[in-house]
């Protein structure tokens, strides 16, 4: 799947939407940020440093977060376990002992609700816990952005409310984030801003309600040619 | 003259080569698993071509026709028995499952036939073709040519009829399959089946070629990963093109070094390969997933 | 495979010192000593490679190698006129350097084709060794006219496999524990976690390589022969592997279980016919895995979780 020419610029603070229809490249695009895919051509700069090409779990400690979109637990881990990964190893400063990571495992936990699972087998959890789960994992490594992927899909609106609310407390503690996603009322009220990605491109950026009438986007989702 | 020797002999080792290699590679491909047996069953082939030779005088030219249905049998057996459970799981389990049953084969051959060395001596064996500087052993002309015949009879399989066309779809995307309809299960036997049936066939044209005892195909395992991670697993021409660049870098390391270091060759090769191209060649070294 | 819950420190103290008492309390029990013997230092080698195809879930099929690495640098230092002693060290640090060599590039290979290529390490290894008889004395190998007496090579034995097992008990605790656990069961999400696989990998092994190489050391000290077949060879390869996936793969004590039981098989098994014992193992595992793939040490948990659950269960219906 190609990304084929993406200009994209983050501002700290920001909720971003990063919407379009499948096989945009949105999570290509994602992967090339995290460091799990390498780009052929083009830059990556977080806080003005070049990322592109570095390694996954540099840029994780560098402060870039991201979830995956099927979500997989570790699965012989429990809650709490699979959270103290991210705060062992994608914190700066590492924490200096078990316990401490635990403790902030068990903070990140907290603040996504999922406290009274701590204990439980990460496997055990329903969908939604597990996109909780996924949301603590990246919140306990300290980032300063997270990249969340399709984190609302197959929630029903319950637990969708309940997501968005979490993401907003997520940028009320200062961290910024960056949301792929096909629920776009979620997504409306949501973002701060929004870009659309269409077959590798990008083919809009701004604010959500002009973006989300433009006639370009409507198109790109509906398959037919622009008015 | 004597590099024409060379390379015509290469080609018609890589024909036998890519036999032994394509069990691996449909296995892979149909059910996900290494069959890390595929030495034990190379094995089994030679020896049970050789045990109806020394026991009833069967031709050993003849023994693939009883050879190829009775391990495509047991292949079908052992899928149903034994792998079915471990499919699903993760991949060490089915590895682990497999290196057992390679145990197990191993062990039985020496206990039915001791560590001692076999091997065949028909009047095939020592008969070449001469002309001038070249010669050609008919033994390994013959292997080529059943080898072959072999692959273009599975080349054919898969891509003309019903079922072939099913075990493509389930290598493909094993989830979309079952979503129209095909018998995943029925189709998986069916695929170990015709796998384990390849490596009997690879293991009697072997026998034809080399003296061989229980231990026997375990560098010939070795030489089927690399052609693997050479040629790549998705089809039979990367298989064939694997198999080619392997023989044709053991005949001429032969002139070069001595026979015991053969072996080394393909080890190299892998590792070589490994560091120039730590990307990997075709989706074998890493699985991404996604879009 | 997060925890594990490790039998009272008490009973391992009291263990231990009975372990220690022997050679003082049974001087000439020479059978006793020596089959001890064998199991502390398996022990110790299928403790070595749990670190890396258990805790890591890299499994490895050329762990010969390394064993063989030790076993034939203090061979070969030895016949040079160094102490035995002296060459444990450059032993298990030569078996690491090797392993990493080795290991960086074959880590690029995910799940089973790593295995694979672990048995073309072993077999080239062992190639090597066969081939550069200047240094090994090829295929006859090299031997020694004597070695230490059997009461120290037993507490020499005692002593790796103290340490094995104490390694792999702080391992269990210890955040390298957790990046190993966390790259067996998903590398990918692992990395993206922030967790540097390939260097916690070839920790790992070069770990699991030291310690195994230093046991390669005591065995050659023990044998006073090493040949490119019987350290190299495949069966020792397999050894390798068996004994931690009989006892429990991943666990703290599975490998010391499977090297009992390895023990006691071989006994029992090679005596009255070669390869009855191997033939067994294949068996054993492809039951093992069938049925249950945590080894002993599984089979023991299944039995305690089944017995309080119904104990659970029992309290439940007593309540409603």
């Amino acid at each position: 799947m190609a990304v084929a020419d993406v200009s994209l610029q983050v501002f700290a603070g920001e909720i971003v939407g990063l919407i379009g229809p499948n096989g945009a490249g949105k999570s290509t695009l994602f992967k090339v940020i995290a460091g799990i895919d390498r780009p052929t051509s083009g830059a990556v700069e977080f806080n003005g440093n070049p990322i592109a090409g570095k390694r996954a779990d540099r840029v994780c400690r560098l402060g870039v977060a991201s979830t995956h979109q099927l979500v997989r637990p570790f699965p012989y881990m429990s809650v709490l376990e699979n959270v103290m990964v991210g705060a062992f190893f994608g914190r700066v400063p590492r924490p200096h002992s078990p316990r401490a990571a635990r403790e902030i495992a068990f903070e990140a936990l907290q603040f996504c609700g999922l406290e009274g699972r701590a204990g439980d087998a990460a496997r055990m959890l329903t969908l939604a816990g597990r996109k909780r789960l996924e949301i603590a994992r990246a919140l306990a490594t300290g980032p300063v952005v997270v990249l969340l992927d399709e984190v609302l899909a197959g929630l029903n609106p319950t637990e969708t409310d309940r997501t968005l609310e979490l993401m907003r407390a997520i940028v009320a503690r200062g961290v910024t984030i960056v949301i792929v996603e096909h629920n776009l009322r979620a997504v409306r009220g949501l973002c701060s801003r929004i870009a659309v990605m269409a077959q590798g491109r990008k083919i809009a950026d701004g604010d959500p309600a002009t973006v989300l009438a433009d006639a370009n986007v409507i198109a790109a989702y509906l398959g037919t040619a622009p008015q | 003259m004597d590099t024409l020797s060379t390379l015509i002999s290469a080609i018609l080792v890589a024909g036998l080569y890519a036999t032994m290699s394509y069990g691996l590679a449909l296995i892979y491909g149909v059910l996900k698993i290494v069959n890390l047996a595929n030495a034990g069953f190379l094995m089994i082939g030679a020896y049970a071509t050789w045990w109806m030779w020394t026991a009833f005088g069967f031709n050993p030219l003849l023994a693939p026709l009883v050879i190829v249905p009775v391990f495509f049998l047991i292949g079908i057996a052992m899928e149903r028995t034994m792998i079915q459970r471990v499919v699903d799981q993760e991949p060490i389990i089915s590895l682990l499952l497999l290196f057992g049953v390679w145990l197990v084969l191993q062990n039985v051959a020496y206990l039915l036939f001791t560590g001692d060395t076999r091997s065949i001596t028909i009047p095939l064996t020592d008969a070449v073709y001469q002309r001038g500087d070249i010669v050609i052993p008919w033994a390994r002309v013959y292997v080529f040519a059943v080898g072959t015949l072999a692959l273009v009879a599975m080349q054919l399989f898969l891509t003309r009829t019903q079922l072939g066309r099913a075990i493509r779809s389930i290598a493909q995307d094993r989830d979309a399959a079952r979503l129209v309809g095909i018998d995943v299960k029925r189709v998986n036997a069916i695929a170990f089946g015709l796998g384990i049936a390849l490596l009997g066939l690879g293991g009697s044209l072997l026998s034809l070629l080399y003296s061989f005892d229980p231990d026997f195909g375990r560098t010939l395992t070795l030489k089927s990963f690399c052609i693997v991670v050479l040629g790549g697993l998705e089809s039979f021409v990367g298989v064939a093109f694997g198999s080619i660049a392997l023989a044709l870098a053991e005949a001429f390391g032969l002139r070069y070094m001595p026979a015991s270091l053969q072996n080394l060759i393909s080890f190299v090769l892998l590792v070589v390969v490994l560091i120039a191209f730590p990307k990997g060649i075709a989706g074998l070294l890493r699985r991404r997933s996604g879009v | 495979m997060s925890r594990v819950q490790v039998a009272g420190p008490l009973i391992a103290a009291a263990a231990l010192l009975c372990a220690v008492a022997v050679p003082f309390a049974f001087p000439h029990a020479e059978y006793v000593l020596d089959v001890l013997f064998l199991i502390f230092l398996y022990g110790a080698m299928s403790a070595a490679w749990n670190i890396i195809g258990g805790f890591a879930g890299q499994i490895s099929f050329g762990h010969a190698a390394f064993l063989g690495v030790g076993a034939y640098a203090t061979m070969i230092l030895w016949g040079e006129g160094w102490s035995p002693w002296a060459t444990l060290p450059v032993a298990g640090g030569l078996a690491a350097i090797f392993s990493i060599l080795v290991g960086v590039p074959s880590f690029r290979l995910r799940g089973p084709y790593f295995s694979i290529a672990t048995i073309g390490i072993g077999e080239a290894t062992r190639l090597v060794a066969l081939n550069w008889s200047k240094l090994t004395g090829g295929a006859s190998g090299l031997t020694m006219a004597a070695g230490p007496p059997p009461q120290i090579q037993y507490l020499s034995a005692l002593a790796v496999c103290v340490a094995a097992f104490g390694i792999s008990w702080w391992i269990v605790q210890s955040r390298f524990g957790f990046a190993l656990a966390a790259i067996k069961q998903d590398t990918d999400a692992a990395q993206t976690l922030g967790v540097d696989t390939t260097l916690f990998k070839t920790l790992a092994l070069a770990l699991s390589a030291a310690l195994v190489g230093i046991a390669g050391s005591i065995y050659a000290m023990h044998y006073l022969y090493v040949s490119p077949d019987s350290v190299f060879g495949f069966s020792t390869a397999i050894a390798l592997v068996i004994m931690p996936i009989i006892g429990g793969v991943g666990t703290v004590w599975g490998p010391l279980i499977g090297a009992v039981v390895y023990t006691f098989i071989r006994e029992q098994f090679a005596v009255k016919l070669a390869n009855a014992d191997l033939l067994a193992f294949g068996l054993l595992l492809v039951a093992i895995v069938l049925f249950e793939p945590k080894g002993i040490v599984g089979a023991w948990g299944s039995v305690m979780a089944r017995r309080a659950f119904r104990k659970r269960a029992a309290g439940v219906a007593a309540r409603g």
